[in-house]
Order: C-alpha cells, then sequence, then structure tokens
C-alpha cells in the first residue's frame, strides 16, 4: 500500500490529541432518551387488542355450558418446539425472572428405523378433579363453577407445598422467597374480556387454543375406559386434565419423553422427615406409656416430641402464620385431617404429660391410651397424605407399612433406653426391637424387586426409585441399613447382656441401640422423599 | 369485546375476602392484569406502559417488528408488534427476552486496559483512545498497514458498520477486515454474485405463504427461524414441504417429504434432481431462452447424475429420490430455501449454486411463491453485506475497480487514493496471517471469535501472537474479551439508533430504548471518538449522528441494484414498518411485497442469470475407523443464540435448553460405544476433545453425531475446512470417535 494513502497525523504518534469535549458530548448522547418520544407519538391508546385478529378463532365463541368447561387444546402437528409460549407466558404475566406456567417437552419414537418426534407444550391441565384442589389444606384453590378454570388464591396458600405433591403435572411451582406457590389461570382474566391467554397468544403456529369439553365425558373416558391422554405421561386418571392433545397422525406406539431416563433425586424436605419421624416417636412413646411403670418418662417423651414435630413441620411452610387456616380442607384434604388429629392428639399427649407428672395419683393410663388412639390416628392421617398423592413409591402400603413400622421401632426404642425394667421385660422388649428392626429393613428392601435385569427399568415409578436408591442416594441407602441394622443388633447385644451378667453393659447398649434406631428412621424418611420419581410430563433435553 | 364473553362476561367476579378466605390481597394483586392501551391487551399492572415504541430485533434476521413498553422512561417489557409486517405479531423466544441482556452484569461499563501486571484495569475515555491510536499507529509503522486488521459482525447497524469500515480503510488506512459474517453467509454472497451479478437474495416472506411447493435444504425455520415457520404454516395451499437434511429436525418432521441425506452430499442431490427435471422436461425453456446462459453446459454436466448414482452418494432411495423430483416439478410456484447447511460447507457456494439453477430452470423466480432463497442468520447480515465495506467496497461495488472506487470518493467526498485498490484478507486468512506474525494487531467488534470460530483452540493460540488486540463488545467477559490488551465497552441493542436490513431486505429501524450502563457508549459514537483521535474527525465531519450517515448510505445505494434513496429518513421507515430495497427515489410508495427479478432481468452485464455448476468434491475429513462418527452442528434450540452472550443472560431463557453441552446419538451407536442416556460421553476428534451429556435420539442417524454450536466446546472439535470460493468454513462436518466417560 503506498504511503499516499496514509492518514495526515499518521507519522506523528506524539500528538495523540486530547478530545474530551467529544467524550463528554458522546457521554451525554447516551444518557439521553428524547428519541424514542419523538417516534413514539404515532402511537395511539386504543381500546381493544391489536392481536385480537390473529387469535379470535382459537377462542370458544360461547362460554361453557353447564358441564362444560375451558380446556387448553394442542395440535401437536402444529407445535414447534420453540417455546414462544414459555417466554410470553412470563412476559405478559409479570412473573418472576426464572418463572413461566408453560414448558416444552419432547417425545420421540425409540425406534430408530422409524424417527418420529413431537415437541410437546404443556401447562396446567384444569383438571375435572384436580389434585392440588382436593389435597390442600387451606382451600387455596378454587374451580371455577362456570370456566372450570383452577385458580389459585395466592393470599390464601400457606406455602405447604402439598399441591406439588398431588399434582402429576408439575404445575403448581413454589417461590420459597414469597413462600407461597403460583399457577396458571389460563389468563382468566385475558379470557373474560375475549382476550386470549398469554400462551395462546404468543405462538407462532396457532398449536394452542382454548375450547370448551364435556366435563363429565372427560372423566368417563379417563377413569372408565382406557382413553390416552398423552404418551410417556402421568396416568390421566388421578385428577383428570381437561387438556386435549391431537394429532392428525398416527402416533408410534413407542414414544418416550425426551428426558427418559434422566433421573435425580427429589428434594428431601427435612422439616417433613422431622415431622413425621419425631410425630411417629411421640405416637410410639405414648403407646408405650400405658404399659410402663412409670408412665411419667414416656409420656413425657412423647409430649415434647409431638411438640418438636409440629415445631418442625412449622418450618415447612412457606407462610407460617396464616397456617391456623390448616383445618379448613378437612372434607377432601389428608393434610388437614393430619393437622386436626395431630392437633388434638399433641394437646392430650402434653395433658397427659402434665397430669403424670404433677399429679402422679391421678390415674392417667385411661387418658394415655385415648392420647395414643389419637396419635395412631394421626399417622393414619400421616400415611393417606402421602398414599392420596398419585406417587407410587408413597402408595398405600409403602406409606402405612413405613409410618407404622417407625411408630413400632421407636415405641419399643424408646422405653427400652429410658426405663428399668425387670431383666424379663428388658430383655422381651430387646429382642422385639431386633426383630421389628430386621422386619422394617426388610420391608423397605422390597423395592429392590423392581430394579431391572442388568440395571434399573427408569420407565416405572418404582424402577427409577430402585435406581436412585442403588445409584446417586446408594451411600444414604446403605447408610440407612447400616443405622437400622446396628440398631437391631445393638438391641440383640442387650437382650444377650441382660441374659448374661452385664446388665449395666446392656442398658448402655439399649441406649445406642435407640440413637441407631432413631438415626436409622430419620434417614429412611430422608429416602421416603428423596427416592420418589413421579411420572411427570415429558420434559425436554434440558435437565 | 369480542364474541360471546361480552354477554356472559366470563367468569364470576371473585368473593369479597373474609376471616376464612382471603380472595385477594398484595400477593395476588402481583399478578394483577389491567388494560395495557396502545393496543396492547392486558399487561401486568406493574408494567404498565406510558408510551410504547417499535424497535426491530436485535437477533436473527428474520428482522420482528418489537413493541417495546416504556415506563417512566425506561423500557420494562415488550411484545411482538401486531402491525409489523415481519412477524405479525409473535416473537420466538430470543425476541421476547430482548430486553433482557441489557440488565446484565456481565455488561463493560469502562473501558479496560491490560496493565503492566498483566490484569484488565479500568481505565478513562481519553486513555483509552489515546492508547488505541498510539499502538495501532505504532504498529503499522513498523511493520506497515497490513499489519492491522479487523474483525466486525452482522450484529450492529449499517451506519455503525459502514462507520467502521469507512474509518479503518479510508481513515487509519487498514487494508484487511472481515466480520463474523463470513461465517454465515459468505457463500450465499458468492453465489448470488456469480449467477444474479449482484448478492441479491430475491424474496418476500410472504413467498412462503404463496407457494405450493418449498423446499428447505439445510435449514430448520421451526428452530432457527420460527417466525419465517409461521409463514409457512400460514400457507393456505396445502404445500408441498421438501425437507432436505441429514437429522430429522423439528422442520423435517413437519414436512410433507424429509429426504435425509448423507452429511455434504448436498451438490449430488441438487444435481440428481436436475438431472431428472431435464429428463422429464419439467421445465420453463422460454424462461431459460430468454433470461439465462449456461443450460446447454449445465445440461451435460447433470448427465452424469442418474438416480442410481446419487442414490449412492446421498444414501437416499433412488425412487425416492425421483419423486422427489417430480414433486418440484410439478409446483407451480417452487419456493427453494436454505440456510448454514448449505452456507456452511466445503463445496457451498456449488451448492447454492445448484439450488439457484433449480430455481432458474424451472421458470421459478420473480413470481410469488418462487425464489431461491437464502435464509440468512444475524440481525443485520444484509445490511453488512451492503455497508460494512469489507469484502465488497460500499453498495456491493468492488475494490478492484476504479471506477467504483472513484464512485464512493466522489460521494463521501474523500480522495479516491485512499481506497484500497486490494481486496481485504477473508476471515480465516486473517486469522492465518496473524499466525505468520504479519497481522499484529486486531480489533474486534461486537463479535465473540475466541468461541465461534472454527477449530478454536487453534484460534485461542493464536490471538496469544497479537501485539494489540482492542474487542469492542457489550460485555467484558466474552472468551475474546477476556484476551485483550484494549476493552471498549459498547452500548447493546436497545441503546443506540440505527438500521438493519433483513433476510427480505428489509430497512428496519432500531431505537434507542435504554440507556447504556456506565460509561459505555454506541459502536457508532466509538468510532467517531476514534476518529477524532486518529486526526480523521474532518474526513467524517458529515458523519455526525446514525440518521445522518443513513443519508450517506442512502447515497451510496444510488442507481444500484439496492438503491435505497426512495426512504426518505428513519421516521418513514418507522411509519412504514420497515422498507424493502430496491426502494429507488421517485418510484412511488413502497410496496407491500417486494420480490426482484420479477421482469427476469438480472444484474449481471448481460442481464441474464448465470447456471453455474462444478465438481462435486469430497467431504474434507470423511470418517474412519479411528473417527467413525460424522458430527454435526448447528443451532440448539431457538431460545439461544450464536455464543450465548446475550440469551445466557436470561434465567427464563436458560430454562429452554440444557446447561452443559449434550451430544445427540443414535440408539445404535449408543449401544455400539456403550454410551448410557444421559451418560457422560468423550466427543474426540483430531482437534480436540469435549465431554458431553448423552441425548440418546433417533433424530440423528446411527454413524451420525450432533452437538449445538452454542456451547463453547464445540468448536474445538470442528475440522478447519472453507468452501474455497467464500471462504466460509464449514462447520457442518468432521469426524469425531464416541466413548463413554464416566458417571
Amino acid at each position: 500500500m503506498g504511503g499516499g494513502r496514509r492518514g495526515p497525523d499518521l507519522s506523528a504518534p506524539d500528538t495523540a490529541a486530547s478530545f474530551l469535549g467529544e467524550i463528554e458530548r458522546a457521554l451525554e448522547e447516551q444518557g439521553n432518551l428524547s428519541a424514542v418520544e419523538r417516534f413514539a407519538r404515532w402511537h395511539e391508546p386504543s381500546g381493544n387488542p391489536a392481536q385480537q385478529k390473529y387469535y379470535r378463532d382459537l377462542l370458544p365463541a360461547s362460554l361453557p355450558a353447564p358441564g362444560q368447561q375451558y380446556a387448553f387444546e394442542v395440535d401437536l402437528d402444529r407445535c414447534s418446539g420453540c417455546q414462544a409460549c414459555v417466554t410470553a407466558c412470563h412476559s405478559l404475566n409479570g412473573l418472576d425472572e426464572r418463572e413461566s406456567w408453560r414448558s416444552v417437552g419432547l417425545l420421540s419414537n425409540e425406534d430408530w428405523r422409524a424417527p418420529f418426534q413431537a415437541t410437546v407444550t404443556t401447562g396446567c391441565h384444569h383438571c375435572a378433579d384436580p389434585g392440588c384442589l382436593t389435597g390442600c389444606p387451606v382451600l387455596a384453590y378454587d374451580k371455577d363453577p362456570v370456566t372450570g378454570i383452577v385458580r389459585h388464591l395466592d393470599d390464601q396458600c400457606i406455602g405447604c407445598q402439598y399441591c406439588v405433591m398431588k399434582c402429576p403435572y408439575e404445575v403448581p411451582q413454589y417461590s420459597a422467597e414469597r413462600g407461597i406457590v403460583r399457577k396458571c389461570d389460563m389468563c382468566s382474566s385475558r379470557l373474560a374480556h375475549g382476550e386470549a391467554p398469554a400462551c395462546v397468544q404468543a405462538c407462532p403456529t396457532l398449536a394452542i387454543r382454548i375450547t370448551l369439553v364435556d366435563t363429565a365425558s372427560t372423566v368417563a373416558a379417563y377413569r372408565g375406559g382406557a382413553a390416552a391422554f398423552l404418551p410417556d405421561s402421568p396416568s390421566p386418571r388421578h385428577t383428570v386434565p381437561t387438556t386435549r392433545y391431537v394429532s392428525a397422525r398416527e402416533l408410534p406406539p413407542t414414544l418416550a419423553a425426551g428426558d427418559r431416563g434422566r433421573v435425580s433425586p427429589a428434594p428431601a424436605h427435612l422439616p417433613l422427615v422431622l415431622l413425621l419421624v419425631l410425630s411417629q416417636l411421640a405416637v410410639g412413646a405414648s403407646c408405650a406409656a400405658p404399659f410402663c411403670a412409670d408412665p411419667r418418662l414416656p409420656a413425657s417423651a412423647a409430649a415434647l416430641a409431638v411438640t418438636a414435630a409440629l415445631a418442625a413441620g412449622a418450618f415447612h411452610l412457606g407462610q407460617p402464620l396464616k397456617a391456623w387456616r390448616a383445618f379448613l380442607g378437612w372434607r377432601r384434604s389428608w393434610f388437614s385431617r393430619e393437622v386436626i388429629v395431630f392437633g388434638v392428639f399433641g394437646a392430650a399427649a402434653v395433658a397427659c404429660a402434665a397430669a403424670a407428672v404433677a399429679a402422679p395419683r391421678m390415674p392417667v393410663r385411661p387418658m394415655l391410651a385415648l392420647a395414643a388412639a389419637a396419635g395412631l390416628a394421626g399417622v393414619a392421617c400421616s400415611a393417606m397424605l402421602y398414599a392420596d398423592t398419585p406417587r407410587a413409591f408413597w402408595g398405600a402400603g409403602n406409606s402405612f407399612g413405613r409410618f407404622f413400622g417407625s411408630v413400632v421401632v421407636l415405641g419399643l426404642a424408646l422405653p427400652l433406653a429410658a426405663m428399668p425394667h425387670s431383666a424379663r421385660a428388658f430383655t422381651g422388649l430387646s429382642l422385639a426391637l431386633a426383630a421389628a428392626s430386621a422386619a422394617k429393613l426388610a420391608f423397605e428392601e422390597r423395592i429392590r424387586r423392581h430394579r431391572g435385569e442388568g440395571g434399573a427399568l427408569l420407565n416405572t415409578e418404582l424402577g427409577r426409585t430402585a435406581y436412585l436408591l442403588s445409584g446417586p442416594l446408594a451411600v444414604q441407602a446403605n447408610l440407612r441399613r447400616a443405622f437400622g441394622g446396628a440398631g437391631g443388633i445393638a438391641a440383640a447385644l442387650a437382650a444377650a447382656g441382660a441374659a448374661g451378667a452385664g446388665f449395666r453393659g446392656a442398658r448402655a447398649a439399649a441406649v445406642l441401640a435407640f440413637a441407631l434406631v432413631l438415626a436409622g428412621e430419620l434417614l429412611e424418611r430422608y429416602l421416603f422423599f428423596t427416592a420418589v420419581s413421579p411420572d411427570r410430563m415429558p420434559g425436554g433435553r434440558s435437565p | 369485546m369480542s364474541r360471546a364473553h361480552a354477554a356472559g362476561g366470563g367468569p364470576a367476579k371473585a368473593p369479597a375476602n373474609s376471616l376464612l378466605r382471603r380472595w385477594s390481597g398484595p400477593l395476588t394483586s402481583d399478578l394483577t392484569l389491567h388494560p395495557g392501551d396502545f393496543g396492547l391487551g392486558k399487561v401486568p399492572e406493574r408494567l404498565r406502559p406510558d408510551l410504547t415504541t417499535t424497535s426491530v430485533c436485535g437477533f436473527c434476521s428474520v428482522g420482528c417488528g418489537l413493541n417495546i413498553h416504556m415506563r417512566g422512561g425506561r423500557a420494562v417489557n415488550l411484545t411482538p408488534a401486531t402491525d409489523y409486517p415481519v412477524n405479525l405479531g409473535l416473537a420466538c423466544p430470543k425476541g421476547w427476552e430482548a430486553l433482557t441482556p441489557l440488565e446484565s452484569a456481565g455488561r463493560a461499563t469502562a473501558p479496560l486496559l491490560r496493565s503492566a501486571g498483566g490484569e484488565l484495569e479500568e481505565v478513562d475515555w481519553e486513555t483509552a483512545m489515546q492508547v488505541f491510536t498510539l499502538r495501532f499507529r505504532a504498529v503499522m509503522d513498523k511493520h506497515g498497514p497490513e499489519s492491522v486488521a479487523w474483525l466486525g459482525t452482522g450484529q450492529v447497524c449499517s451506519e455503525e458498520l459502514a462507520f467502521l469500515g469507512a474509518f479503518a480503510k479510508f481513515g487509519m488506512g487498514i487494508v484487511h477486515g472481515d466480520g463474523n459474517t463470513r461465517q454465515c453467509m459468505a457463500t450465499a454472497v458468492s453465489a448470488y454474485k456469480e449467477s444474479f451479478g449482484f448478492d441479491a437474495p430475491p424474496y418476500s416472506y410472504a413467498d412462503l405463504e404463496h407457494s405450493d411447493v418449498l423446499v428447505f435444504v439445510g435449514s430448520n425455520p421451526c428452530i432457527a427461524h420460527p417466525i419465517l415457520w409461521q409463514r409457512v404454516l400460514r400457507n393456505p395451499h396445502r404445500p408441498e414441504i421438501i425437507v432436505v437434511d441429514p437429522r430429522k429436525t423439528e422442520t423435517a418432521m413437519a414436512a410433507t417429504r424429509h429426504c435425509a441425506i448423507r452429511p455434504k452430499s448436498d451438490l449430488a442431490f441438487l444435481y440428481g434432481i436436475a438431472r431428472i427435471l431435464i429428463e422429464r422436461g419439467m421445465l420453463d425453456r422460454r424462461f431459460i431462452d430468454a433470461h439465462t446462459t449456461g443450460f446447454a453446459e449445465l445440461s451435460e454436466r447433470m448427465r452424469r447424475y442418474d438416480p442410481e448414482t446419487v442414490a449412492e452418494a446421498t444414501g437416499m432411495d433412488a425412487a425416492a429420490l425421483v419423486e422427489t423430483a417430480e414433486a418440484i416439478g410439478r409446483g407451480r410456484r417452487v419456493s427453494f430455501w436454505w440456510t448454514m447447511g448449505i452456507n456452511q460447507s466445503h463445496e457451498g457456494t456449488l451448492a447454492a449454486q445448484a439450488i439457484i439453477n433449480l430455481a432458474l430452470m424451472t421458470g421459478n423466480i420473480g413470481r410469488p411463491g418462487t425464489g431461491a432463497n437464502s435464509i440468512t442468520g444475524q440481525c443485520n447480515a444484509m445490511g453488512s453485506r451492503l455497508f460494512s465495506n469489507t469484502t465488497s467496497l460500499f453498495g456491493g461495488r468492488s475494490f478492484l475497480r476504479a471506477a467504483d472506487r472513484e464512485d464512493v470518493a466522489g460521494i463521501l467526498g474523500i480522495d479516491a487514493g485512499r481506497i484500497p485498490a486490494a481486496e481485504s484478507l477473508a476471515y480465516d486468512q486473517i486469522i492465518a496471517a496473524v499466525e505468520a506474525g504479519k497481522i499484529k494487531a486486531l480489533w474486534v467488534v461486537a463479535t465473540n471469535p475466541a468461541h465461534s470460530w472454527i477449530d478454536r483452540n487453534h484460534l485461542s493460540r493464536v490471538l496469544g501472537k497479537l501485539d494489540f488486540l482492542v474487542v469492542q463488545d457489550m460485555y467484558a467477559a466474552t472468551e475474546t474479551a477476556r484476551a485483550a490488551h484494549l476493552v471498549l465497552p459498547a452500548a447493546a441493542w436497545g441503546e443506540k439508533e440505527g438500521t438493519f436490513i433483513n433476510s427480505e431486505r428489509r430497512v428496519g429501524l432500531v431505537k434507542k430504548v435504554a440507556r447504556a450502563p456506565g460509561q459505555a457508549l454506541t459502536d457508532f459514537n466509538i468510532i467517531r471518538l476514534a476518529a477524532h483521535y486518529w486526526g480523521c474527525g474532518e474526513m467524517f465531519r458529515q458523519w455526525t449522528s446514525p440518521e445522518a450517515v443513513f443519508q450517506i448510505l442512502k447515497r451510496l445505494t444510488a442507481g444500484r441494484p439496492c438503491d435505497i434513496t426512495g426512504i426518505e429518513d428513519y421516521r418513514m421507515l418507522d411509519q412504514l414498518g420497515g422498507v424493502q430495497w430496491p426502494c429507488p427515489a421517485g418510484s412511488g410508495p413502497p410496496v407491500p411485497e417486494g420480490r426482484l427479478f420479477a421482469d427476469g432481468l438480472f444484474c449481471t452485464p448481460d442481464r441474464r442469470a448465470r447456471f453455474v455448476t462444478g465438481e462435486p468434491t469430497p467431504m474434507p475429513e470423511p470418517a474412519d475407523p479411528a473417527f467413525p462418527i460424522i458430527l454435526l452442528t448447528g443451532r440448539g434450540t431457538s431460545a439461544q443464540w450464536h455464543t450465548q452472550t446475550r440469551t445466557g443472560t436470561s434465567a427464563v431463557l436458560r430454562r429452554l435448553y440444557p446447561a452443559h453441552v449434550y451430544v445427540e446419538v443414535n440408539p445404535v451407536d449408543a449401544a455400539k460405544f456403550g454410551i448410557r442416556p444421559d451418560g457422560r460421553v468423550r466427543v474426540a476428534s483430531r482437534r480436540g476433545e469435549l465431554v458431553a451429556r448423552a441425548f440418546v435420539t433417533v433424530n440423528v442417524r446411527p454413524g451420525e453425531a450432533f452437538i449445538p454450536m452454542h456451547y463453547p466446546e464445540a468448536n474445538r472439535l470442528t475440522h478447519p475446512s472453507f468452501d474455497p470460493k467464500s471462504r466460509q468454513p464449514s462447520y457442518k462436518a468432521c469426524a469425531v470417535s464416541l466413548s463413554p466417560a464416566g458417571q
């Protein structure tokens, strides 16, 4: 390149001049937004949404007739997986930074010779029999009698997250920051004014629309017959979702969710772990108390444990100050029933303990028996609370077995550790504890049956649980076995010690057995929460 | 009010609060919606705008109009603009989240200078500009004008690109400059220039709605350009949709016909189609005779591509090939669309021209629903094609032609001697010159080559050789900025004014709706400052504002195929929702659907289009026993943009794609190499390796794998081969091995 093309000052690097004025001008200009106003004046306020002309046909022409409700309809052939619905829901509803009430998953064929995939947009299905609503202890859900829209009352919510466990579709989303869950209300205030929900108006391919569905026939189709909802998704029997997934194509029979095979531990809910184990300890103690020579200790232990359990439970709530309303859902919610029954049990246990300590002459045994009965009812409510979710691992057998198993082992271990007994009673209790511990461990090991040949069966809930317990949660599972087993062995040693000469050593073994069994039960309950892996709507590639 | 909702009033009003049940309150009202006015429908009460304005989106080349909601002088939300002719009130996730990156904590807020201790430290603009000037000067004084280069972008406004190109070449005297557009559409440029005589994508998006046959080659609009797919689904003619792609993409799923050809066998496939059309006489003879040259040579060359040979080369069934060709031949309005699957390949220009050949021989050009149509990538790739002053001189002119140089010198009022009479090195050649020690200083503007350039491990080593690396970007922490000696903080989209040109040649207006953070300045003002400090402020005395430069750009297009002299000013662009080129002065109001070559007259000297053909060459790095899998790359989701410097800052977008790199593998290969679904896989090529999560899917075929380009690791693997005509890198195919990498 010739020198003739050089700039005017190229040869004089020391003349780098100052242009502070230019810098100031540039920075000042940067802070000035007046240009927006220059062009903004053409945008006149107007009543009707401009977009209405494009989405009008995606809304039903009339309100639902009696027996009908609004429902989403998703055309699987049109959904192209762009996920605009997710961001539009976020933006048009002013949701939190990460929050959106829609997500998009993927179904693809497992048979590689016939490549097929469908992207699936999913949100709240505004179920005919919504699990969130039936589970809510404070009536924070409302199903509109006209539209069928399932709405969440944010100011009523106590943040117990039971709806999160009850909903098979991961719809209610808990915000720790707000201490409540929030969910899709089908943009009901938009619909009320003829505007489309955010996702409907934002879908570039018009894949989402609002239709009217007949509620009774939907219930009949899913609960009476074997109508399909969507491949590789939770059974519609639980809650009868009203969303319709439609396709003109025949879906291959071997469609699998994009996230099949992706299994990770569920939240541990430590306050709930404590609530359950301590309440079961309390019930065990109060069951043991009537049989003890001196009921003061077990009665006091029961009162303390149930108080601690309820306090721990409060830590689970996002809005504990509103929790006094938790009885409201007693007609339908096992959560409410648990609260009520444990309220009664707690009061009775405290009263019994007070009576036993303050008035030793009072005949407390009948009172103790009544309290124990209330406690057992409470444990049944706890078990039903989990059994009433659509999660297979928490089915009635497992929940009742584990929870009452805890009552038994803890109800044996506490009096054994704490009280002077005749050598004979001591031996009997020790042996019973050793046997109960072994039986409970064996009961829990049944889940191993669900491991598939040469690896876990990841397409069933229990298969995934078995996988979690032998894979990602193996350390915790082994610890649980170790503590439970050691507790049982300590109990057996205590029995042996009692039979021999070393009664004092036996007492120490009994205390150790209680500590080990308690730790084992806490671990068992931790695994109860973390190893659950419910069926869910098809996910995508993203974890 | 619409339909029956008006009568019923919708759902029952919420009952009043009672002691036991709270129907309303502070948590409820947080989500209360309110009529937004401005034709918006309901919006969140908290974000109700007091003013709205439309701006063109700053992500991809579709160029959607976004209605920015302003409240108290701040952009608080946006909705896609209903009345914008491109997107009709819809947007992809990136568009919805366009404002979020502006708030990112990673923004560059002050100039940063590498200290003696090797750290990047904040300095003021005065220091930054003096260092910029002194150090570039020092290098140029010592090693000559060819020792400095710049790498630009398709992400900033045309006015800024033009200022950069003019200042760098005419002011500083730099010879070599290129842009990241080399990575996305250089191939289309080369193909159009040779075939049509000008870089001129001929279509309107409305053509997607008019066609009865749509052919997508190496294009996945469902994911890469969702708003164009929206237009396809609005097509009322129940069109045949043919998708040519090795993967069963979302678009392939939605097609009526999927031609899953082997990676990089496009040329054989397209020639095979051409031969069948010729053989069947499914041609527009009248058009061929009147408006093209080279058909005889083409026919001769195509003879070798009989269906059996092509089936062998492409892995496609010969009968299916014939059916595909016949479907194209039967179509009355056939449009052909291609994207990166063609552009990013070792013989992309020939493949693009093979597509153009099909359109020409069947007369599918210049009419509604037709065309050989390149869908480009970045928001202003098309602006850079006309105004970046890199590959071509302003307005699609040539640096090699004295008349063109004088033309430009006259319009700009500069000495023609200041315009280089040589073509710039291409991107890969600039990198090679840096490696060879010939280029010592580099100015990188709004691009992130340390992530995006092919074989990136190599590039990172090369950047370390530079005496002076200036990175001008909105982020201080891009992979490239971290290697810089000087970082100049730039304002982002939304913090400045200017114009973009979209894929359908629509000039659209970008508006300033937010203040840039700290000391960040628009690229326009940074270049303006640099010009002052360099001592050529006088040369650019008319370049006072983006709109002033827009008037200069208009003059640069006068009488050219891309004439925009009919666009009066920014206000006109705003009122009309953008204007397509050409729009010459005096031609009346712009047409709603601009389409080129309706008269059959092309931009070549004889006004005839050229049939251009060549010999297919083997894939530069085929699979072999050591590296038995062909790795394909591409866009992962519509929520991800390029190197993720922007989309990665939105929490809601981050929900929409895997946080870590993943590789799509067919179940057959997964079983063969012992890869578990969701397990970790080591993917290795001759150049590097990465560990990814396995996504086992039938949508890639046995022997092929796919990794999205957005993950920084991806380009450790890619093979640095280039199209010989366009110098565009072939990102789409290289040989890799797969092996399990533990838990």
